[in-house]
């Protein structure tokens, strides 16, 4: 899946292994970074979108779904660029 | 990190290993301030929806609402460090 990024080529050469360290470091983060989002999401839209569960995914859930992770998305830039703001003008 | 071994790990040097210590840490705090995003995202999207109907884009006062979600729960926060110190 794109979102977690591709696995981290194998290095194995003993001057390339600092190297590949920190890009295991940085892919573990970015992997529970996603799925922070993904599991957020998941509840705030569930709670939303769902209030009865049936036994399918009804189209007007699933529209609702699509409409709600978007605005998810946008509403998580928000948060980002206002939090990151105000640490910088704290210091 | 599976695919490292003990073994391959003792073999960095002393400067390797700082650097390495130093890439976790700065990694740590730029993880951290990405989970509070995440925590304020979560409180804040239910807080400024409360009312809305949900559609994709965002409105010049939804998005004036998650700001000052942000901008108040941090101010309350400060507060109330503040009271507790006073006692």
């Amino acid at each position: 899946m794109a979102l977690f990024g591709s696995s981290s080529p194998q290095i194995t050469t003993q001057s390339d292994l600092k190297t590949q360290i920190q890009n295991d470091i940085t892919q573990e983060l970015a992997v529970a970074n996603a799925s922070e989002l993904i599991n957020k999401v998941t509840e705030n839209c569930f709670e939303h979108c769902i209030q009865v569960p049936e036994n399918i995914l009804t189209p007007q859930q699933d529209n609702c779904a699509n409409q709600c992770l978007a605005r998810y998305m946008k509403s998580w830039n928000v948060i980002s660029k206002t939090y990151v703001n105000r640490i910088q003008n704290s210091k | 990190m599976s695919n490292l071994s003990q073994y391959q790990l003792q073999n960095l040097n002393e400067s390797e290993r700082s650097e390495i210590l130093k890439f976790i840490e700065s990694e740590n705090a730029k993880s951290k301030v990405q989970m509070s995003i995440h925590n304020f995202t979560d409180l804040c999207f239910k807080k400024c929806n409360k009312n809305s109907s949900m559609n994709a884009n965002l409105s010049n006062d939804d998005e004036q609402c998650l700001k000052n979600c942000v901008n108040r729960f941090l101010d309350l926060n400060i507060k109330i460090v503040q009271t507790l110190q006073q006692q």
